[in-house]
């Protein structure tokens, strides 16, 4: 039981803490040691198959209302069980997202469901907090992108962000083009047919299919992956892959069977890891926020790495980066630039996928320093407008907000948010 | 609709949580309680693979007996099943236990102790904050006080506020000569301190028979049975502990403008009944199609629309057309001819059913537009010409207006006796669609 639940000091309810991902949501109360339910970020509407998902920044506004207004009141009246008016709420976000998508969702908590007030926390000063120490370079590895923001003495350090698209959507995509040219699926009536003949018939396969990654593949070390991709790249040439793992019978839905050819196992988690054009890869991405951060903190930041993030939890992840970021930093572009070498890991006490809601659940404890940086219903009220770290008092020009149109390359500004 | 008449349409009410209830053994919970155990059932659990209730199962073990060690008896053992997948809690290592109920704990989450003591951390950073921020707010009215100033006379100064000459001149200079975050003299000295998390050099790496050992698929978790348990997320099925089933609750709506409740379920979770149910339908005299002719294009016809007055009182119910670019007019494909004398409903008698020998009351219908009467409903015509020739429903609107007579409202005691409440009359929109015209 937590120390400071319920109508502790002050008589405030607790605030409820809300981290809304790109695929999943992990919502509970400040103060509690883990989330009390992760679910979909996705609503079911009713009469159709497909669930739609919560998250997406180019539908217009009042779909997007709608669709956020569907899924708060699911959080709130299914799975929270509290009443909207009487808690603060804390939201954790990523700070690549868009002004847009802030302003509907806090017009959304406001308007419709009329909660005291609200805090944007950053997720990668939140891991921060969870830990009890002030420095750490965090990388967020979620579904649609890798980011990494460096965290000096409680301050992000803006300009020095990396990100790149290689996230738990972009492995279903590849392990979805594996699967569909190499495997093969028994059902009743027949065997060894192809897969794309099932999923024209069920749309619903492809979800089922999306989970197959999580229990069957893995990260190979270092070592092995190097060879697995020199085997891939290396057309026609002599370079041997290493014994691929035993295939999988992958039951789906109860009667088919999809068999999972064993190299796709430890191969389709590879391309986080192969560098692309640009050298990038998951790993150098530490490195190159390495290079942008001022001399003096390289080494505070180095030796306090934090992972979060729901992909760093597949198997061999954090072993292979570590390695992975090792062998970069002899590599001639790091090893001049970079004095530093020494790179610890931290092991946050909580699972990585949790451990950005665990900052915003203690930082939420916090009663008057949350009430103090919150922005309240009035000033809501007031201003129409939640301020954004990139559009501080003006509000952004409203015809970016048009759907097809491309959103406003966001500005680089160094700027100290608050704890 | 205490006060003030109005039509929740546009805006949906405001909800909010109303009870308290376990979906499986319907027992109710008071809010209190519900807050303490989590929002969780204490008797029922959900199974961890399937997800469906477990039930409590008991099997006779021996055990020896506590005088005599030689002998045994047979001592009852429970343990917990899941009737759909067959899971039971000795798959996962729990020992059976001898009550029924009661003995099954959840495992704690092992991080809890240090979470506390990084909360304890926080908040005393957070006292300080505010403390350093309070003065400063009573250190702005003070000027910039000069560093000769010994740190005795600060002290003195910060008791006493406004004191000396020198503190009412420029107001608003930051206070940097003051002391920094120490505690004052008197206060709790005791300090919490955290010790910051340690990085490592080395990670684990994964077993090397990964890369050789074929999977037992049934052993391994999906991602929804790892999901359902926060605090722990096992990669093994052997590790899925059973988790106390999740409440339900019941909700009750309230106006957003005049915060009165218009729906309000009923205690206790077996009743579907409503303890208060304002809704429009048991208000608004309804509108149904009893019998529609072959329609034609162009032609008219006449169909045959029914109007029942759900209220106990009589009601007075005016028909009228649609105008010219009325914003409500978006779907009507057909021009419309409605009765234009005002109809009178009955009020709905309860007895009525069962009470032949009753008069029927005379309202003198005219036999053009009334086609029948029977207690609270009647029948009317009204006559329909399809303007389009298109497929799809031939469609209508009219508006309805009728009179309304609140009778939820409290008696006032008026000075003229017994005044009748007064009719307010309400004006609706109402689309009928017709079905297809038949060539």
């Amino acid at each position: 039981m937590p120390l400071f639940e319920g109508l502790g000091s002050g008589g405030e309810k607790t605030a409820v803490v809300i981290d809304l991902g790109a695929a999943y949501t992990k919502c509970g109360f400040a103060g509690e040691t883990g989330p009390r339910f992760i679910i979909p970020s996705e609503i079911q509407k009713p009469g159709q198959q497909q669930s739609i998902k919560v998250v997406q920044y180019n539908i217009n506004t009042e779909e997007l209302y709608s669709n956020l207004k569907e899924f708060i009141h699911m959080l709130y009246f299914r799975h929270l069980l509290v009443n909207p008016r009487d808690r603060r709420v804390v939201i954790i976000e990523s700070i690549l997202c868009p002004s847009h998508f802030r302003e509907t969702l806090t017009k959304v908590f406001f308007k419709q469901f009329e909660v005291p007030s609200v805090l944007f926390a950053p997720s990668h000063l939140m891991a921060i907090m969870s830990l009890g120490i002030n420095s750490g370079l965090v990388m967020d590895c979620g579904y649609t992108e890798t980011l990494v923001l460096p965290v000096y003495e409680c301050i992000p350090i803006l300009p020095a962000w990396e990100a790149l698209p290689l996230g738990g959507k972009a492995i279903h995509k590849e392990l979805d083009g594996l699967l569909v040219e190499q495997c093969t699926v028994d059902s009743d009536s027949s065997t060894g047919q192809s897969l794309p003949t099932y999923i024209h018939i069920d749309p619903l396969m492809l979800f089922v299919l999306s989970r197959c990654p999580v229990r069957t593949c893995f990260i190979s070390d270092l070592q092995r992956g190097l060879k697995i991709q020199e085997a891939k790249f290396n057309l026609g040439g002599t370079a041997e892959r290493p014994t691929p793992p035993p295939d999988v019978d992958y039951p789906l839905d109860g009667e088919k069977i999809l068999h999972i050819k064993g190299p796709i196992r430890d191969s389709v988690m590879e391309m986080l890891f192969e560098q692309d054009n640009e050298e990038k890869s998951v790993a150098s991405l530490v490195l190159d926020a390495l290079v942008k951060c001022p001399i003096d903190t390289r080494k505070a930041l180095s030796e306090n790495l934090v992972i979060i993030g729901g992909t760093a939890m597949l198997p061999g992840f954090l072993h292979r980066l570590l390695a992975e970021i090792r062998l970069l930093v002899e590599k001639p572009k790091y090893r001049d630039a970079l004095a530093t070498k020494s790179f610890r890991l931290h092991s946050p006490p909580a699972k990585p996928n949790c451990t950005a809601w665990l900052g915003g659940a203690i930082f939420g404890a916090l009663q008057d320093i949350l009430g103090s940086r919150s922005v309240s219903r009035d000033y809501y009220n007031q201003t129409g407008r939640i301020p954004d770290w990139c559009c501080l008092s003006s509000p952004p020009p409203e015809s970016v907000y048009d759907a097809g149109k491309t959103p406003p390359p966001l500005m680089k500004r160094a700027f100290s948010t608050e704890k | 609709m205490s006060g003030t008449v109005q039509m929740e349409w546009h805006q949906t009410p405001g909800n909010q949580v109303d009870s308290h209830y376990c979906p499986s053994c319907l027992e109710n919970m008071p809010s209190a309680e519900a807050k303490l155990k989590k929002n969780r059932c204490a008797n029922c659990f959900d199974c961890p693979c399937c997800m469906h209730t477990l039930s409590t199962r008991a099997t006779n073990i021996p055990a020896p007996l506590p005088d005599d060690p030689s002998k045994t008896t047979m001592k009852k053992a429970y343990y917990l099943a899941c009737g759909f997948c067959r899971w039971t809690s000795r798959d996962v290592g729990m020992a059976d236990k001898s009550v029924a109920s009661g003995g099954w704990q959840e495992p704690d989450n092992p991080h809890t102790q240090r979470i506390n003591k990084l909360i304890e951390y926080y908040q005393q950073l957070a006292q300080r904050e505010k403390l350093e921020r309070d003065r400063k707010k009573l250190a702005r009215r003070r000027p910039y006080m000069p560093l000769a100033f010994s740190q005795h006379t600060i002290h003195v100064v910060e008791k006493y506020g406004l004191g000396t000459r020198l503190q009412r001149q420029r107001p608003g200079a930051p206070i940097t000569s003051l002391a920094g975050l120490s505690l004052k003299e008197g206060e709790d000295q005791k300090e919490i301190n955290i010790e910051p998390a340690q990085a490592l050099d080395e990670v684990e790496p994964l077993p090397e028979d990964c890369y050789t050992r074929p999977i037992n698929l049934p052993e391994v978790t999906s991602l929804r049975q790892r999901l359902l348990q926060p605090d722990f997320q096992p990669a093994g099925a052997s590790q899925l502990h059973p988790k106390h089933k999740h409440l339900l609750i019941k909700r009750s709506l309230r106006c957003r403008k005049c915060e009165h409740n218009l729906s309000k379920p009923e205690f206790n979770p077996t009743s579907i009944k409503f303890k208060i149910q304002l809704v429009a339908v048991s208000y608004i005299p309804e509108v149904r199609i009893m019998s529609i002719p072959n329609l034609r294009f162009q032609k008219e016809c006449q169909v045959l629309l029914t109007l029942t007055n759900p209220v106990e009182n009589i009601t007075h119910v005016t028909l009228v057309g649609c105008e010219e670019g009325d914003p409500e007019d978006i779907n009507s494909t057909a021009k419309v001819m409605v009765p234009t004398k005002e109809l009178v409903l009955a009020g709905k008698d309860a007895a009525a059913d069962y009470d032949e020998l009753a008069e029927p009351q005379d309202f003198q219908d005219d036999p053009d537009v009334v086609a029948f009467r029977k207690s609270n409903k009647i029948g009317f015509f009204i006559k329909v010409v399809p303007q389009r020739e298109e497929d799809g429903d031939v469609t209508v609107s009219f508006k309805i207006r009728h009179d309304f007579r609140n009778l939820a409202a409290p008696i006032r005691p008026s000075e003229e006796g017994d005044a009748p409440t007064e009719a307010i009359w309400l004006t609706h929109h109402v689309e009928l669609s017709l079905g297809p015209i038949i060539a």
